[in-house]
């Protein structure tokens, strides 16, 4: 029989694709981004006008945070879906055995189901978020470029470091319905405390736990350099300046790293099925 | 001839149950190896460790000359049948072995091939759709796609029904005759197993109580079998299990067959005329012969378990 060089990594890829995103819940998911993008799109005069930025970049990040709010938590959604419970899944039902039964090695095998269930995830979210900015604001996005992509990168950090912790979890529970358990209470608790450190910042005055929670979560450091008054002691408690702020984002992404590190290392070298 | 896979001195655990305890195996090139042993015995974990899924606390392996861990390239030469199939439920069995295909680099008509191979029409169904039968044949022809050098099957003939599973066992025996594949098969179904098995490794709580060519296990543990042709085969047996030299017994419809300790086999033919005349039976024969695999096994765990 005539054999040619295998594609054990793009079959792989369009498996998993096949089975994170099977009809409709690609077009469901790129619908609900669409609607919650594009309906601040209908309010958009409305917000513009009650936004009293101080200068263009405050009002580009102020856009942007807005237009991302709710997609961001719709990202979460199907992160949870697919990673969580879809890894979670593939241990449960022992199709992770068929995969390491092909010839390829494990961290691709990983590669490969993470493309499908973040990658594609994070192409939909940002295509239609940019889509939209460039239909609402074009010349203010277009000026303000850096200033775009420092906002989506200071908001993505901590759901990506989320990710891959809960990619480590699904792994170690190895039940889909576990580990998606697991991964909204570990998401939830770790809300309450951000909300919780964010609130003693704001009330004391002291932006020690406010530092603290960029590193994790840089869009908080985004937030107090565009808008550093506390609103509920009316005084600025903490003004990290821009390249304070880039620190911040190299540090989130610096966990990412290090997770997804201990994620691959993990699959690749200790886990046993 | 070469060896396919060696594996020398394995241990592994699961917390505090010990599931493999110092485990050698060496499966030759050519040959099709029954891995034989009680559940729990340790099969499973050391077909997993062969095939990488599983790291071994201790000792090593090697397929192929390499450790399945980390070359994932011997899954190339490699077909893999688990004892319940697991495959991504929503594709339909034709293409998911059209891609398997393509992983592989197979031609995709060699899908079509492997399920005419195993008389599973159900192309256009999606897997999840198949009956624990279908899916198991499913399983084979997957198993199969990429023409391996070796198959490593875990109970390979759970879940078919009698008809499927002598179709499997013609199947291997056809496979290697014509393509001179090698097996390693585990089951629990040792008299199908002795029907294709050239060797055999008799495994229990974890390590290997013999292992090596059916004809020199026989001969080494001089496994023979005393049948006995009667016509009350349960009374017969009732009294044959008072003898302490009678130490594995079984009975059909038409007699009863044993296994005696070693050198006491002649002292049958003074025992049972005295419980036929006892009992009131006719004997109609009574043979010596070579054990069934079953026998063996059951030698060998009492000899050496």
């Amino acid at each position: 029989m005539r054999k040619s060089k295998g594609r054990p990594f793009l079959e792989i890829l369009a498996a998993s694709i096949h089975e994170d995103f099977r009809f409709p819940i690609l077009e469901v998911f790129a619908f609900l981004y669409a609607i919650s993008t594009f309906a601040f799109l209908g309010l958009g005069g409305g917000f513009t006008s009650t936004l009293t930025p101080q200068n263009e970049e405050a009002a580009t990040y102020q856009l942007v945070n807005i237009q991302m709010g709710t997609p961001l938590f719709i990202f979460l959604i199907l992160i949870f879906k697919n990673v969580v419970y879809g890894f979670g899944s593939e241990f449960e039902k022992g199709t992770i055995q068929t995969l390491l039964s092909y010839p390829l090695k494990r961290r691709m095998i990983l590669t490969a189901k993470l493309l499908s269930a973040l990658g594609i995830s994070l192409t939909m979210f940002l295509g239609i978020q940019f889509f939209a900015l460039y239909i609402m604001a074009p010349q203010t996005i277009s000026a303000n470029l850096s200033t775009v992509l420092i906002s989506y990168l200071a908001s993505l950090s901590y759901p990506l470091f989320l990710t891959a912790i809960l990619l480590l979890v699904a792994m170690k529970v190895r039940k889909g319905g576990l580990a998606l358990v697991s991964g909204i209470v570990l998401y939830f608790a770790l809300s309450i405390a951000s909300g919780i450190l964010t609130a003693l910042s704001l009330t004391t005055g002291n932006s020690l736990s406010l530092r603290v929670l960029s590193i994790l979560n840089p869009s908080l450091a985004l937030q107090f350099h565009y808008n550093p008054l506390s609103s509920l002691i009316g005084e600025t408690i903490w003004n990290p300046s821009f390249n304070e702020v880039l620190m911040y984002i190299a540090s989130g992404y610096c966990l990412v790293i290090a997770a997804f590190s201990i994620a691959y290392y993990y699959f690749s070298r200790r886990l046993n099925i | 001839m070469p060896e396919l896979i060696v594996a020398e001195n394995l241990h592994k655990s699961y917390g505090k149950v010990v599931a493999v305890k110092g485990l050698n195996l060496k499966v030759d090139e050519g040959s099709i190896m029954g891995l034989i042993g009680p559940n729990g015995a340790g099969k499973t974990t050391t077909i997993k460790i062969i095939l990488g899924l599983l790291r071994p606390d201790e000792g090593k392996v090697a397929v192929f000359g390499e450790n399945p861990w980390d070359n994932p390239k011997i899954r190339e030469k490699i077909g893999v049948i688990y004892e319940k199939a697991y495959f991504p439920s929503h594709h339909k069995v034709l293409d998911y072995l059209k891609r398997t295909c393509r992983i592989f680099g197979v031609p995709e008509s060699r899908a079509r091939e492997v399920l005419e191979l195993v008389d599973l029409d159900a192309y256009e169904r999606e897997i999840k759709g198949l009956s624990a039968g279908m899916l198991q044949k499913f399983a084979i022809a997957h198993a199969l796609v990429h023409n391996p050098k070796l198959i490593i099957a875990d109970e390979p003939a759970s879940n078919l029904d009698p008809e499927a599973r002598s179709s499997l066992l013609e199947l291997i025996l056809r496979l290697h005759k014509e393509e001179d594949v090698t097996f390693l098969i585990s089951s629990h179904i040792l008299p199908e197993l002795s029907r294709v098995c050239d060797s055999v490794a008799i495994i229990d709580k974890g390590r290997v109580l013999a292992s090596g060519r059916l004809v020199e296990l026989f001969e080494k543990y001089s496994a023979k079998a005393i049948r006995i042709t009667t016509d009350k085969p349960e009374a017969f047996a009732e009294e044959l299990r008072k003898l302490s030299y009678v130490k594995r017994l079984s009975i059909d419809s038409k007699g009863v067959s044993l296994i005696a300790a070693e050198g006491t086999e002649s002292n049958i033919y003074e025992d049972a005329p005295k419980i036929a005349k006892k009992i009131s039976a006719v004997i109609m024969g009574i043979e010596l012969g070579t054990a069934s695999l079953e026998q063996l096994y059951y030698k060998v765990v009492r000899e050496k378990g």
